[in-house]
């Protein structure tokens, strides 16, 4: 099992600054979405990751940088391109060249070929496949050394919504047996059933790391509502804690500290609780929040980092 | 390193180009050698020997007429090698299975020199096979040896430019333009203007100044190691002295060498 590590990803192109500064870890045994608007950086950072383009930083996979790996698609599968074959070799002549360059026996090549349901077309042209086609294509390269690391850039792209649904459990069950699985996606509802953790940039830089949870409570736009015939007692045990708090009609909105803080604030201040009540932000408003915020940094306002 | 020769030999044996190209050469190197064959007189000085021989062999290219068919041929599969990786994305997919850019350049450049020089072979065989189908005598040992070496290192050379071509180009339509061009249509050129410029000197018999440019056209000279006429000696009152086979071979290889060497730096560095 593998922790992907990287640290102080950069990549300019001419004057323009695509990656600056990125670090951030994902750990195995989850699956961790890699979130960003478009042009933000993400196919660029994990292009940097595996070595494909020049840049500063580094990357580890368990210790060791992707070029370092002996026989890499053994320990990393990598998808990213909508269609990275030639158009006349065959689908399963694609998987055998990737195999011979890895050690693995052709005949794994079926099972991932079977694993991904394109059996049936394996050793047509792939030059006819549909994009969801060469997407599967794609994952079976990615899944062809049976690798403890994935890094795969939009798969569900061009996949129907029964491919989703496949592309999902395929990646929830790879993460359960412990691998580590970096997927980028712009779906934010398929990310936000999909990921256990986040890693969201925009303009290149990173805006957050860590659990999806802990990402959407941190949004402004998540509360708590709180009923209490002590508001008096308790207002200030809530500001003190570094909670924004609002009058509403049924007692007090209070952003920036959850219903457990919010508990514990209320016994030390000797005030009663009738109710609290978490209002989650959803994973799209959460986004929509920080890469707000990054919108603003580029403008040119201040320099605000969302917490990591 | 054999992980990264695996890969290109899986990568050749499993795409059709491979196969019509090589084909195609063979097929043209059959069908006109043994066109020349029929048409080659049964006594007198073209009845057999070396000349006629070198003729067969590199169908008509030894006369200096014409360029080397099969090289031309054989030099697509040189540019297909590296063209492919870029043209159909297949490059960042190589990468991630063979990391090592250096194994994946010898690699290339390893099976493609293996794979033209295979085939180069096969061009001579059939040469040879009209030769003895039509009773053309044959020469010696010595030069069936010279004249096979030459076909097939010119050939080797060849093709190896025309992969470092679309290795410093990333682009196969621009590298094949440029494996077309340049011998011919660029070297021609060149050899226009240099005629022209010593013409017009005050020494236009000398074998000095910009005439000497002519030795090193790398294609030119390299085409020694298979000529035994050359239209060349038409520039010779010029001053034109070229270089003989060895010479000339030396001219070809330091030139594909270079051009090897910027684009593997090209590529060391470059983004995928």
């Amino acid at each position: 099992m593998a922790t992907i590590e990287a640290t102080g990803l950069g990549k300019s192109y001419g004057e323009r600054r695509a990656v600056h500064d990125l670090s951030f870890v994902v750990r195995p045994g989850s699956v961790t979405g890699f979130l960003g608007p478009n042009g933000s950086g993400k196919s660029t950072t994990m292009r940097l990751m595996l070595g494909l383009d020049r840049g500063e930083g580094r990357t580890t996979f368990d210790g060791r940088t992707f070029v370092e790996l002996e026989r890499p698609l053994l320990h990393v599968g990598a998808l990213l391109e909508a269609k990275p074959f030639h158009p006349t070799r065959s689908a399963r002549n694609h998987l055998r060249m990737l195999a011979a360059a890895n050690g693995i026996p052709v005949s794994r090549a079926d099972e991932v070929l079977r694993l991904v349901g394109l059996e049936s077309v394996s050793r047509g042209k792939p030059k006819k496949f549909s994009l969801g086609m060469g997407q599967r294509l794609g994952l079976a390269a990615a899944l062809l050394g049976d690798p403890h690391t994935l890094v795969l850039d939009e798969p569900s792209n061009g996949l129907d919504p029964q491919g989703i649904t496949w592309l999902r459990e395929l990646l929830r069950h790879l993460a359960s047996e412990g691998r580590s699985v970096l997927v980028s996606s712009h779906l934010l509802q398929e990310m936000a059933v999909l990921a256990d953790e986040l890693v969201v940039i925009g303009r290149g830089r990173l805006l957050a790391n860590g659990r999806v949870e802990d990402f959407v409570s941190r949004s402004s736009l998540g509360s708590v509502l709180v009923s209490t015939p002590d508001a008096a007692l308790l207002l200030p045990a809530l500001e003190r804690g570094g909670a924004t708090v609002v009058h509403a009609d049924a007692g007090l909105e209070v952003r920036g500290l959850d219903a457990a803080a919010i508990g514990d604030a209320a016994h030390a201040a000797g005030a009663r609780l009738h109710q609290l009540t978490t209002q989650h932000a959803t994973l799209e408003e959460a986004f929509l929040e920080a890469t707000g915020l990054d919108q603003e940094f580029r403008s040119g306002g201040p320099a605000t980092e969302a917490p990591a | 390193m054999i992980d990264a020769l695996r890969y290109e030999v899986v990568r050749l044996v499993t795409i059709r180009s491979t196969y019509w190209l090589i084909g195609l050469a063979l097929l043209f190197q059959l069908i006109m050698s043994m066109l020349i064959a029929w048409q080659l007189p049964e006594s007198g000085p073209l009845s057999g020997g070396e000349q006629p021989f070198a003729a067969l062999v590199t169908i008509g290219a030894s006369t200096g007429f014409a360029p080397l068919l099969i090289a031309y041929i054989l030099g697509l599969l040189g540019v297909f090698s590296m063209g492919h990786e870029y043209r159909h994305g297949m490059i960042r997919a190589t990468l991630t299975a063979l990391p090592r850019r250096g194994h994946v350049l010898v690699a290339k450049v390893v099976t493609t020199a293996l794979v033209s020089a295979l085939a180069a072979v096969l061009c001579v065989v059939a040469g040879w096979l009209s030769a003895v189908v039509f009773a053309v005598g044959l020469p010696t040992a010595e030069e069936v040896l010279s004249i096979t070496t030459g076909t097939v290192v010119y050939t080797v050379l060849f093709t190896l430019s025309g992969l470092a071509f679309a290795l410093v180009l990333r682009n196969q339509t621009a590298a094949v333009a440029m494996l077309l061009l340049v011998p011919t249509v660029g070297e021609s050129i060149i050899k226009g203007v240099v005629a022209v410029i010593k013409l017009a000197s005050d020494d236009p018999d000398g074998t000095s100044g910009v005439v000497t440019i002519l030795k090193f056209l790398p294609y030119d000279a390299g085409g020694k190691m298979y000529t035994r006429l050359s239209l060349s000696k038409a520039l010779e009152f010029l001053g034109y002295r070229p270089f003989d086979a060895v010479g000339g071979g030396i001219v070809l290889a330091v030139f594909v060498g270079l051009l090897l060497a910027l684009g593997s730096f090209l590529f060391l560095r470059r983004d995928a």
